[in-house]
Parts: C-alpha cells; sequence; structure tokens
C-alpha cells in the first residue's frame, strides 16, 4: 500500500485528504482506493456473502449494489458472525457475466454499525444497458449479479419489463416465485411490501414451509435492532430470493410488517404509545436500509427516512413509488372521520410532490408504486385506500391529468387487476387509469384459486381478476400498449418445486386505460 | 466508542411486574436496544432486552420483593454503555396474599376453568342468551361462569355489549373496605378495551385492560413453558360503605373492545 496514513495522521485527517467525505465512508458507500491500509487487515471469516448480492435505484448512468457480510446469518445477535470491526469491500461492475471487461472498480467499508452492510452507488456507466458485478472481501468473492442502467434521460425507450412481488411471509412457504421470477431477467422488479413479518415463528403454529426448523430466538415477536437484523437474515437465506435479487435492479416500497402489523405514522395497533414507537420504528427503518439496495438518501435519521422518490425509464416510463405508512393520519374514529377532506394516507408534502411528478411528466406511462389497495373494495377496509377516500379522490384528479397512469400494489395476497374509475361512488364513470396488485410470493401458504373475500372484489364490474393463489406479474411497456401477465403456483409450504401458470394476460393500450383480457 | 450512559432510571411496582423507564440516548446514537439488569442479591442478571426506554419486567410473584435495577444501551454496531445507576423497585403484594376471601370463582392460578374452557366461544350466544349472573355458593364454576367476558367487538357474542354480575352474602356490614381481585389469563391483542365496575349498582371506575395476545379464546392454561398468553392482574379497593348486609352483587359491564379471559374473580376482606 503505498497512500497508507503516515504515521500520526488519524483515519478522519486522511480521509480528508482522500476527498471522501468520513460521512460515506463510514456509511459503506465508498471509500478509497486502497481503503485496506485505513481499515486494518481483518480475517474475513469463510461464507462471508451468505445473504448474497443485490442491486436497485438504477439510473441511466448507475446504480446501487448492495451486500452484507454475514458468515453466520443466523447469529442471534443480528452481526451474522462477523468479527466488531471495519472490513473493506470491493467490487467489480463489468459489462460480461466472465468479468472480461471491467468497467468499474471500487470500494466501501463495511462497519459493525450497518451490519457489515455495503451501499456503493456506482454511476458513469451506459444507459440502457446490462451489467455484471461482484463483490470482495478478504480471500472471498461473493456469487454474480446481473443488473442494469435505465434508457437514457429524456429519450425514448422501446421496451421496459418489470416483475413485481410482495408479502414473503418466509414460514408460509417456499420462494418458487421467485425460483421463475430469477430467470426472466426482466429490466427491474418492483418490491411492493412486507419483505419481512414482525411475527413470532412457531413450529406447529405458522411455520408452514415443510422441512424447516427454526430456534427459539426467532419465536417473538421481533422489536429490537437485532431482532429484524435477524428476521432479514432468516428471510433473506432463501436461496431463491437471493437469485431473484441477483437477477435484476429492485425497487423498493414497504409497507406496514417493516415495523409492525397495521402501524400507521408513530401510532402502534397494539396500544404502544407514540412516543415509545418511534424508538422501535427507528431500528425497523434502519434494518431495512441495512439489508436493502438502497441509496445513502434513505439511511433513517433517528426514526425518519425518505423513501418516497422518482425514477425516469427515458421517456417511456416514469416511476413514483410511495411511502403510505409513515405519514399517514390515524384509523379513522368513525365515519365522519374517515370521510374527511383533510384526511390523508401520503402527507401534505408527498402528496404535493407526487401530483406535480404526476402532471408535470414527460413520460408515456406513469408508474405508481405503494403498499395498500388504491381501488374502492368495501368500507371498512379503512387501512388501505378505503380508509382515506379523500386522499384516493386528489390522486384520482391527478390521474385524469396524467399520461397512462398505471398502480402498482401488493399487501392483500391477492392477485387483482382493477381499472380505477374517476369516481368510485360511480362505476360507470370514466376509468382514469389501472391497478395491478400482485399476489403474495409466501404469505397465506399454498392459498386457493378463490375464497370467502372474493364477492367482496368481484361485485364490482371494474374488477377483472381475483386469486388467492401465489406468485408474481410481469409487465411489458412499449410505447404504445402495457401488456401484464399474472403467474400463480399451485403449492408452495411442501417445497420449491411447483410449476408456473399463467393465469391471465391484461393489455392496456397507451391513451386509453383499460384492461383487456388476452 | 461506547454509547451514552443511560439517565433519568426510575421504577414502579405493580401486580407480579416492575416497570421501569428512563430517558432515551439522543437519536445521534443509533441504539440497537437497552438492556435491563436485575439483582435480588449480588449478582446481577438480565431481566430483559426492549428497544422502548421503558421495560415491564413479569412474573414475579404476588408477594412484595425489592429488587434492583440498572439498563445498559447497546448501539448499533454492538458497543455498550456504562450501566446506569442502580434503582431499588419493590412488586406489589395481592390482596389474594395478604387478605382473606369472602367469595370467589376460579383459582388465581394462572389457569381458566370454566364454561366453555377452552375454545367454545362460538357457544356463548346459545349458553348465555343473558350473560352471566353467578352466585357464589350456588351457582356452578364450570357451568355458570364462562371463560371470556366478550365485548361489543365480538361478532361471535352478538356484537354488544356484555354483562357478568358476582352475587354474594355478607352477614355483616365490612369495617373496612373490601377489594376486588380480577385476574385474567389473557385479553385481546389489540381491543383489550374497557370494563365499568360497579357495586349493588353503584358505578366505581372504568377499568381499562391491558391488551392481551388474543390466545386466551383456545387456551387456558398461562403456566406452561413458553406460553403466547399474556396474563394480567387487576385489585381495586371496593369502599364498605356500598355494602350491606345479606346479598351484595358486584358488576363488570364491558362495554369497549373485544373480549378478556378470566384467572379468577373474588372480593377479599383486608385482615
Amino acid at each position: 500500500m503505498t497512500s497508507s496514513p503516515p504515521p500520526g495522521l488519524d483515519r478522519r485527517r486522511f480521509l480528508q485528504l482522500t476527498g471522501l467525505s468520513a460521512a460515506t465512508v463510514a456509511l459503506g458507500v465508498s471509500a478509497p482506493a486502497d481503503a485496506a491500509a485505513v481499515a486494518g487487515a481483518v480475517d474475513v471469516p469463510a461464507g462471508a456473502f451468505g445473504l448474497g448480492v443485490a442491486s436497485g435505484e438504477p439510473s441511466a448512468d448507475g446504480f446501487v449494489l448492495w451486500t452484507r457480510l454475514a458468515p453466520q446469518p443466523l447469529a442471534a445477535d443480528g452481526h451474522g458472525g462477523m468479527p466488531r470491526e471495519d472490513v473493506v469491500v470491493s467490487y467489480e461492475v463489468a459489462e460480461d457475466r466472465a468479468f472480461a471487461t471491467v468497467v468499474k472498480t471500487g470500494t466501501a467499508i463495511a462497519s459493525p454499525a450497518l451490519a457489515h452492510s455495503v451501499h456503493p452507488e456506482v454511476r458513469g456507466l451506459q444507459p440502457g444497458r446490462e451489467y455484471f458485478y461482484r463483490f470482495r472481501a478478504g480471500d472471498q468473492v461473493s456469487p454474480v449479479g446481473r443488473t442494469k442502467t435505465f434508457p437514457a434521460a429524456g429519450q425514448p425507450a422501446a421496451r421496459f419489463t418489470f416483475a413485481m412481488a410482495s408479502c414473503q411471509a418466509w414460514y408460509h412457504g417456499y420462494f418458487t416465485a421467485y425460483r421463475d421470477l430469477a430467470q426472466r431477467a426482466v429490466d427491474a422488479v418492483f418490491f411492493l411490501g412486507d419483505y419481512i413479518y414482525e411475527y413470532g415463528i412457531v413450529a406447529g403454529g405458522n411455520l408452514w414451509r415443510q422441512g424447516v426448523s427454526v430456534g427459539v430466538e426467532h419465536g417473538v415477536e421481533i422489536e429490537t435492532l437485532e431482532q429484524y437484523r435477524l428476521r432479514y437474515s432468516l428471510f433473506k437465506s432463501d436461496p431463491d430470493l437471493q437469485a431473484a435479487h441477483a437477477s435484476a435492479p429492485w425497487l423498493m416500497v414497504w409497507d406496514d410488517h417493516e415495523v409492525q402489523n397495521n402501524y400507521g405514522s408513530d401510532n402502534s395497533l397494539y396500544g404502544i404509545p407514540p412516543k415509545l414507537f418511534v424508538h422501535r420504528r427507528a431500528v425497523a427503518y434502519r434494518a431495512f436500509y441495512e439489508n436493502l439496495p438502497l441509496s445513502l438518501d434513505s439511511l433513517p435519521q433517528g426514526p425518519d427516512s425518505l423513501v418516497y422518490r422518482r425514477f425516469d425509464v427515458g421517456t417511456l416510463a416514469r416511476l413514483n413509488l410511495l411511502d403510505t405508512r409513515q405519514y399517514r393520519d390515524p384509523l379513522p374514529v368513525d365515519e365522519a372521520d374517515r370521510l374527511s377532506e383533510s384526511r390523508t394516507i401520503m402527507g401534505q408534502a408527498q402528496e404535493e410532490w407526487l401530483y406535480g411528478g404526476m402532471t408535470g411528466s414527460p413520460a408515456a406511462w406513469n408508474i405508481i408504486a405503494n403498499g395498500v389497495v388504491i381501488t374502492a373494495v368495501t368500507d371498512g377496509r379503512v387501512e388501505q385506500w378505503d380508509g382515506y377516500p379523500a386522499n384516493r379522490r386528489r390522486l384520482l384528479a391527478a390521474m385524469e391529468q396524467t399520461s397512462n397512469p398505471v398502480a402498482l400494489t401488493g399487501d392483500i395476497h391477492h392477485h387483482v387487476a382493477a381499472e380505477l374509475k374517476a369516481d368510485f361512488t360511480n362505476p360507470s364513470s370514466k376509468t382514469v387509469g389501472v391497478e395491478l396488485i400482485c399476489t403474495s410470493i409466501g404469505s397465506d401458504g399454498d392459498g386457493a384459486d378463490t375464497d370467502a373475500y372474493a364477492k367482496d372484489w368481484l361485485q364490482h364490474p371494474y374488477v377483472k381478476l381475483y386469486s388467492g393463489r401465489r406468485g408474481y406479474v410481469h409487465t411489458t411497456l412499449t410505447p404504445t400498449e402495457m401488456t401484464s401477465e399474472f403467474v400463480t403456483f399451485p403449492y408452495i409450504e411442501a417445497d420449491a418445486g411447483a410449476q408456473p401458470k399463467v393465469l391471465a394476460r391484461f393489455r392496456t393500450p397507451a391513451g386509453s386505460p383499460r384492461l383487456e383480457a388476452l | 466508542m461506547a454509547p451514552p450512559t443511560i439517565t433519568g432510571l426510575r421504577g414502579t411496582g405493580q401486580l407480579s411486574t416492575v416497570t421501569l423507564d428512563w430517558t432515551p440516548v439522543p437519536w445521534a446514537t443509533v441504539v440497537d436496544h437497552y438492556a435491563v439488569y436485575v439483582a435480588s442479591g449480588s449478582t446481577w442478571t438480565l431481566a430483559g432486552k426492549t428497544v422502548y426506554p421503558r421495560f415491564v419486567h413479569r412474573k414475579l410473584g404476588f408477594t412484595a420483593v425489592t429488587r434492583s435495577y440498572r439498563v445498559v444501551a447497546v448501539d448499533a454496531a454492538g458497543n455498550s454503555s456504562a450501566p446506569s445507576r442502580t434503582v431499588a423497585v419493590a412488586n406489589k403484594t395481592s390482596v389474594t396474599v395478604s387478605g382473606r376471601p369472602i367469595a370467589r370463582v376460579g383459582y388465581y392460578d394462572g389457569k381458566g376453568e370454566f364454561a366453555l374452557t377452552p375454545n367454545r366461544s362460538a357457544d356463548y350466544l346459545a349458553t348465555f342468551p343473558n350473560d352471566v349472573d353467578y352466585t357464589y355458593g350456588v351457582s356452578v364454576r364450570d357451568r355458570d361462569w364462562c371463560y371470556l367476558q366478550p365485548g361489543p367487538s365480538d361478532k361471535w357474542a352478538g356484537s354488544k355489549n356484555h354483562r357478568v354480575r358476582f352475587r354474594f352474602n355478607l352477614a355483616a356490614r365490612p369495617t373496612t373496605d373490601l377489594d376486588l381481585a380480577l385476574w385474567l389469563i389473557d385479553s385481546h391483542a389489540s381491543l383489550a378495551g374497557s370494563a365499568l365496575l360497579s357495586v349493588n349498582g353503584t358505578q366505581l371506575e372504568r377499568i381499562a385492560f391491558a391488551n392481551g395476545a388474543t390466545k386466551g379464546s383456545t387456551l387456558n392454561d398461562s403456566t406452561l413453558p413458553g406460553s403466547p398468553l399474556k396474563p394480567s392482574y387487576i385489585e381495586r379497593p371496593l369502599p364498605r360503605r356500598l355494602f350491606k348486609v345479606g346479598q351484595n352483587f358486584v358488576d363488570l359491564y364491558k362495554d369497549t373492545g373485544s373480549w378478556i379471559a378470566f384467572d379468577a374473580f373474588g372480593i377479599y376482606a383486608r385482615s
């Protein structure tokens, strides 16, 4: 090493001289090229890449890469079996899977304060092309990930493919859907909430994934940072989830179970006072950041985290990722409250940001990815947009002024395809957009083709599909149409061997939002 | 670098539990959890971990014992703070230990042993069309006292308010206040709600129930290892002026929330 700190020059001063901010170094985003000398030589235990690799947040010239060193992913203290020391992680980005043409290299420091996760932000790449990446730590090399940049800003693009996934209750079954999704080499994956669940996992209770067992430390509702970290480790130990992350860049939306069932803002459904609950939210948001390919913008500050954000796919599509949990009003106390004009599920700042970004969008398609169902179903579903009708009216009014709005949603463990009406109290009103609701990856186990809730949905002429099986959605956008394909699996509890079935396909013509069954 | 040392630690004792509160460390430190240590002699042991600046130490029994507590902050990197100063807190003695039973139903043993135990809530409306009206010395525990008291949030019980009435005789007017001992093996996890307490038709107070685990409608033994049930204990003074010679009755009128699951219900004299 030629530029290790001279004697008497401390680490902070050394970093200043290298031109990198101490913050991005400490936070695992970037580090001096010869950072190994700063961090010191640490033996990295074998199997350090036990949680796989991931990429996310693509732009026209780059993306965020992610890994988290965890040679013993299920170590009960949440530190993954790593020593409590900084470790240098280097990465390579290449144009080919064999790494014959490496176009970027860099380093980042994996520190125990972030559970040895790194989030390098790679820039300066070519638009609209496939890249491959891998990490090194000590003498170990990670699996190879495939990712892709978005098309050039302001330029048209011929085609954009994406998959949708949500609600991956690991304990309810195998991630067969990810095994299939990983083979499809999409341009991006939208994850639409409930990446983990906070509940205790108990054999004979909710552990329906056959042939596995879990230790008692998984048997309680999670609450501390070490417990949230451990829960991510458990879920992310699934090889099919790892394969799906390694197959494409992910765009992350959260819902409630990343913190606690049906929480909203600082309100717990279970009576935990807000001044206490914010401490739980802080560690839950922290673990979400640590375990996913998110940019530094989403690093929580105390109990707050900025995760609503926007990406442009050339002029073909604008992607708006919403946060419908952190800023929502509490559950309505009565019907007058539910119907209040001031009621919001997004918070005023996010509403203004979204409507401005929709109506002023240059894109042909305007995607709104969110955690809970927008379509009107029944008034009693107060945890979704049915509990916030005034906010929904404002959103639908913005959709009327927006080119080809498409909502992507998870949460309900069912495939549903619906047309969004200008006025849901008048089903013959204009269709202003469509909502594609993706079933769960794991939650609710095998499921069934239909169930007792079907009539709530299918009573509405604007609901075009309903299924209670597990699966994912695959969508193709072109300048002239959107094709959405709803994939299901006949079982997931016994093993990961079920074969996919295309349950339904719909065409949505540009300029005329509707769902035409194919 | 070690996180800051916890300040402001204070504690209060309740039945079977001690609640500790302290000042959270500033957000600049990312806290993984607070580790709470307890000593009743000279040896410190880990009582539990919590992310909140509050900890409830449970299962401490029903006779007061003074224990010492201190708290350590553990940050996101795994570093521990120095221990806080020590506070001494005692749990409370139950009237079921200090008092003399006058009338009771159930055993104060962490188990529900009543009509419809452990999971037949669906039979409630057919079995108790007029709710529970129990006369001590006449009624039969496992026939006349239901294991659950439903609330208006329970569709299976008609989505309406429900009362339990407990009748008992006094040979003489009491010379000191009496005590109600109402122990639960569990309650609903988010809708435990509250009930109005009255003696001989005079309303005394509204009792708010702690949220439980929503498991007591199908399980009845909170003493089994690893039981998911979340018991809670309510003991309240009943003013002596409200009682008379002969038959008296105490009512619990559940007009908010969902069900509670009984461990025991009784009236105690102070001895």
